[in-house]
């Protein structure tokens, strides 16, 4: 036991768990490669980890490093900002916006435009409009808050 | 089994573990997102695969899997006609569940990117073959839930059919899933009975501290102050989540609630009782007036042969029941149908209980040109050839001169423009 477990790394139940996994991940893939163009659909599963992992992390990554660089500091504008630090005022709305826009896209761009006007009888250009909308409305309510706290502060600093 | 040619210390960048630095990771956090992620999985799996079996398979054509789909892992019993919105209700699921946990799925990746540049980045063959299947997890999960997300706004980048690609590439997510389940529940475990399942949530962002930092865990070694608190964080997550799903619960429970589809493909209805949403218009289907004018007649085959046209099954016994049409892209609409009971038209063609009725549509293209409903479905009172809805004739979109509605099954296998029905027995 201990043997296995050294040569392995771990006990001979992950190994039974990991095989069975595999073997039903194997049989899923054996399926996908019946249809018409299996290749495809498998370097699509790869693109998929690249652009999440590779692309989207760092860069999303990068943007919340700039604005915590120029939003964090309550301190340093104390007094334009109070001590109220507009950082989740800016991100929050721009992480739901991003995320509407991240599952919405093709509506949104019009992609495939025409496929969906066939499919429905309307056409897309509606989509774009109100993903302006919706981020009108979260930075809006955003600001509102921010100015309702900084309200907050200033009255609390009169005291 | 370490790699000669890796040095002890990592190199500089993310395989050091003072690059990762936000206070918020660590394993209560991946614990939380994951917990709230699984459930909307299980129930977007489950009905997944409900909705192959909802096509009735094993009949005639029906199939939509390459080699007839008659795996192990399909169902193959008799999809069942009642509750009449059954389809409408785990469809709508399928669809809400799976773009809820979009969200959530961004934010366990992110909540666990640490590992992905772990060092030494093979220890043993059992880290070496857990870390091969996590690469199937996270492919999977976003191949699954991208592509369908995709189809249901009728955008296709790809030159793979979507819906075996969709379903067996949901096998091997699903299969890669339950190891990660698996082997990690001891830790998911560890990290509830050490921070409580929710206690992290009542900090604020000035009581907000980092996970104690462990070698092998997402717990940052030089973690930065807090510019969030957990409660914020997951908020604002727990908020996309709930935004996204509510727009996919509007366009299945339509309505006043229809309105709740902001950004979903199926928002918008127009005006009239025939103004309720459409699947492919009669013109992109190529219908031309000519085939649905005077001349149509409905070819019938049961032993006997007749061609009725729509005066003679206007002048048969009419029926009205409300009933959905539920479609497999997430959205229904329930209308009030009036037409013939197809166990009428069973009669009427010569055969009294028939076991399948293979309908023919009009239209030349499209895989749904054809399909094979079961003797449950035709013998329901409520299944009709329906001529009119909502008190007038149907539209040219909506299938004039006659259309198959049938409850419970996907809108696809109500099919629209029929133009024969041959009723068969065994």
């Amino acid at each position: 036991m201990t043997r296995f477990r050294a040569a392995y790394g771990a006990s001979p139940l992950h190994l039974l768990a990991v095989i069975a996994s595999f073997a039903i991940a194997a049989y899923g893939f054996l399926r996908i490669t019946e249809s018409p163009s299996p290749a495809s659909t498998l370097i699509y599963f790869a693109a998929a980890v690249v652009a999440h992992d590779l692309l989207a992390f760092p860069f999303y990554s990068a943007l919340n490093l700039v604005a915590g660089r120029a939003l964090a500091a309550p301190g340093r504008e104390r007094a334009t900002n109070l001590g109220v630090a507009p950082l989740n005022y800016v991100r929050v709305p721009f992480i739901l916006s991003g995320i509407a826009f991240l599952l919405f896209f093709p509506l949104i761009l019009g992609l495939g435009s025409e496929r969906y006007e066939d499919s429905t009888g309307y056409g897309v250009g509606v989509f774009l409009n109100r993903w302006l909308l919706l981020c009108g409305v979260l930075f809006a309510a955003s600001a509102l808050l921010y100015a309702i706290r900084l309200r907050l502060a200033a009255s609390g600093e009169g005291d | 089994m370490r790699s000669p040619r890796l040095p002890e210390q990592p190199p500089p960048g993310p395989t050091r573990p003072s690059f990762w630095r936000s206070p918020l990771r660590g394993p209560w956090l991946a614990s939380i997102l994951g917990s709230a992620l699984l459930p909307l999985i299980v129930v977007s799996a489950v009905t997944g695969f409900l909705s192959q079996a909802s096509y009735n398979p094993g009949l005639g054509h029906n199939s939509v899997l390459p080699g007839g789909g008659l795996g192990w892992d399909v169902f193959t019993f008799s999809w069942p006609t009642d509750p009449p919105w059954l389809y409408a209700f785990t469809q709508g699921l399928h669809v809400i569940c799976g773009i809820a946990a979009i969200p959530l799925l961004l934010a366990k990746l992110w909540s666990v990117m640490p590992k992905l540049f772990e060092w030494p980045p093979l220890r043993s063959l059992a880290h070496l073959l857990e870390r091969a299947s996590l690469a199937l997890l996270v492919g999977g999960s976003l191949f699954v839930f991208f592509t369908g997300l995709l189809n249901v706004q009728l955008y296709y980048p790809w030159s793979f059919n979507f819906v075996p690609s969709h379903y067996y590439a949901a096998i091997v997510f699903l299969a890669a899933l339950a190891l990660h389940v698996g082997l990690k529940l001891p830790s998911v475990r560890r990290a509830f009975r050490d921070r409580g399942i929710l206690r992290p949530l009542r900090a604020d962002l000035e009581h907000t501290a980092p996970e104690p930092y462990e070698e092998g865990t997402t717990a940052p070694l030089e973690p930065r102050a807090p510019t969030m608190s957990r409660r914020t964080m997951l908020g604002t997550v727990g908020v996309a989540s709930l935004g996204v799903g509510l727009m996919a619960v509007g366009q299945v429970v339509g309505g006043p609630l229809r309105g709740l589809a902001w950004l979903t493909p199926r928002g918008r209805v127009g005006d009239g009782p025939n103004g309720f949403p459409v699947n492919k218009t009669a013109a992109a289907r190529g219908i031309l007036p000519a085939e649905t004018g005077t001349a149509w007649r409905l070819a019938l085959d049961g032993g006997s042969q007749l061609r009725l046209s729509r005066e003679d099954l206007l002048a048969m016994p009419q029926h009205t029941y409300d009933l959905p049409i539920a479609c497999v892209e997430g959205w229904s609409t329930t209308q009030s149908w009036t037409g013939v009971r197809l166990r009428d038209l069973a009669a009427r063609a010569g055969l009294a209980d028939p076991d399948r009725v293979l309908v023919e549509s009009l239209q030349k293209s499209g895989a749904f040109r054809r399909v094979t409903l079961s003797s449950k479905q035709i013998a329901d009172d409520r299944s009709l050839l329906a001529l009119r809805v909502n008190g007038v004739d149907l539209s040219p979109d909506h299938g004039f001169p006659a259309r198959i509605v049938v409850p419970a099954a996907p809108g696809v296998h109500c099919t629209k423009w029929v133009g024969s029905m041959s009723f068969e027995r065994a």
